[in-house]
């Protein structure tokens, strides 16, 4: 088990956003969270690698409590990368400045090795043309892309993604799920919150469907995304599918 | 027109010019020190510590700076026991008066800074203080340069109130012209003047900075 979350919540003030969320993550496996706006897929994700330090509730990694201090919360961030929905890239410095600066300064590579890293992981995501340029100059899809780079610079074992397609124009979506694609392919383990339905049943091996603030079904994509089982799965997806 | 007291009155003002540049140079470097401490004092946690910078920026804001200058060249050497030179006093006024006013300029520009940037360093294994350092700090100086080179202006125009606590800079060689040749007319025109092109050219390199930051 990779990833083990138990009775975990989340209050804002009086706001209860997470209410009992139980969900395990294995190696390799990829893991799609699906849910209406509101329903704290992107808490949860947030609350994962400690952006938001949770109310309640236990997150252990490969057996290690994160929220229990078993696992010093940097190197749980360095095994467990995130990509943002807004890329959050850092905007005075180029693509390559973007994916070596974390691995320099956390000492794990020097700096010509960084770049070779980065180089190969830019060709990856196909743009290694783009070394030198500044993110603004960049699209969407292509800082995104970026992201994901900079995010695998720390070799991770883990990424999480929150909703990495939603800022995205609709035409540059494809270019990031194909990357994120890849991953899958190559045993990435992957926690996915998103609305792209094609990807989440295409590409997870457990879809988890949210709703105001608790898990209210998980399954295979099969399970979760054609026979749902409960009465508010059925109407997210219908709700879903009709827009 | 008869011109020839320039011969006497511009070589004074050049003089004060020294001391005018010298003491807001200094002041807004160290004032740019204390209120990059004040600025960051202010975003974070710690309640004591903002409370006092809350007193600084309230007692500086709510004082007019010829009191300032008259309490620290008089009084504060009495409460001290040590002298301070007129420049001495001068700088340590411009400094204390400027890092109030650059420490809401250094809190602006921080929170101004996306909070995504925080999280995408911390989220890639980065201390706080490398988060700080490496990907927030860059941009926020960028971005609170216009201000601060705004606040330099600002300053060198408040040195001439420092001719009260006798520090020679621009006004007090004015006065000291008209004093003794009784030309009213002739040193309070020309000292506006030399105001006027002074922070005329600084006005046209703040500009050129700010051309250059966006590029």
């Amino acid at each position: 088990m990779m990833l083990k979350i138990r009775n975990l919540q989340k209050n804002f003030d009086d706001l209860e956003v997470l209410k009992d969320i139980n969900i395990d993550v294995d190696e390799g496996e990829v893991v799609c969270i699906i849910g209406p706006s509101g329903s704290g897929k992107s808490t949860l994700l947030r609350c994962i690698n400690q952006l938001e330090i949770p109310t309640a509730g236990d997150i252990e990694y490969k057996g290690k409590s994160v929220t229990g201090g078993e696992i010093k919360l940097r190197d749980f961030r360095e095994e467990v990368g995130m990509v943002f929905q807004r890329f959050n890239l850092f905007p005075m410095k180029t693509v390559l400045g973007n994916v070596t600066l974390a691995p320099v300064l956390t000492k794990h590579k020097n700096k010509k090795e960084a770049e070779e890293k980065a180089m190969e992981l830019l060709r990856k995501v196909g743009l290694e043309n783009k070394a030198s340029a500044m993110p603004a100059m960049l699209s969407g899809g292509q800082q995104q892309r970026v992201a994901i780079a900079r995010a695998l610079a720390m070799e991770p074992q883990a990424l999480l993604f929150d909703e990495p397609t939603s800022a995205l124009d609709p035409e540059l979506v494809g270019e990031v799920l194909n990357v994120m694609k890849e991953l899958a392919k190559e045993g990435m383990t992957m926690v996915v919150v998103t609305h792209e339905m094609a990807f989440a049943r295409d590409v997870s091996d457990k879809v988890i469907f949210m709703d105001d603030g608790y898990v209210v079904e998980e399954g295979t994509p099969h399970e979760v995304l054609e026979n749902p089982k409960e009465e508010r799965t059925k109407a997210f997806l219908s709700r879903f599918l009709n827009s | 027109m008869d011109l020839s007291f320039l011969n006497v009155l511009l070589p004074m003002l050049f003089q004060g010019l020294k001391v005018t540049l010298y003491i807001a140079v200094v002041g807004i470097l160290l004032g740019f020190l204390l209120g990059a401490v004040t600025g960051f004092v202010l975003q974070t946690n710690c309640r004591i510590l903002k409370a006092i910078a809350g007193v600084y920026i309230w007692i500086i804001r709510a004082t007019p700076l010829i009191v300032q200058a008259l309490y620290v060249y008089y009084v504060v050497p009495k409460l001290i026991g040590v002298d301070l030179s007129s420049n001495t006093a001068g700088i340590i006024v411009i400094t204390v008066n400027s890092g109030a006013f650059i420490a809401e300029i250094v809190r602006g520009a921080l929170e101004g800074i996306d909070p995504g940037q925080r999280e995408a360093g911390l989220s890639l294994g980065l201390t706080p203080t490398q988060t700080m350092f490496h990907i927030i700090i860059p941009p926020a100086f960028r971005s609170m340069l216009p201000a601060l080179f705004n606040q330099f202006i600002i300053s060198v125009k408040d040195t001439a109130l420092l001719s009260v606590i006798v520090v020679n800079e621009i006004t007090k060689q004015i006065q000291n012209y008209a004093a003794i040749s009784f030309r009213t007319i002739e040193a309070y025109t020309t000292g506006a003047v030399f105001y006027l092109v002074l922070i005329s050219i600084l006005i046209i390199l703040q500009k050129l900075v700010e051309h250059k930051i966006r590029g």
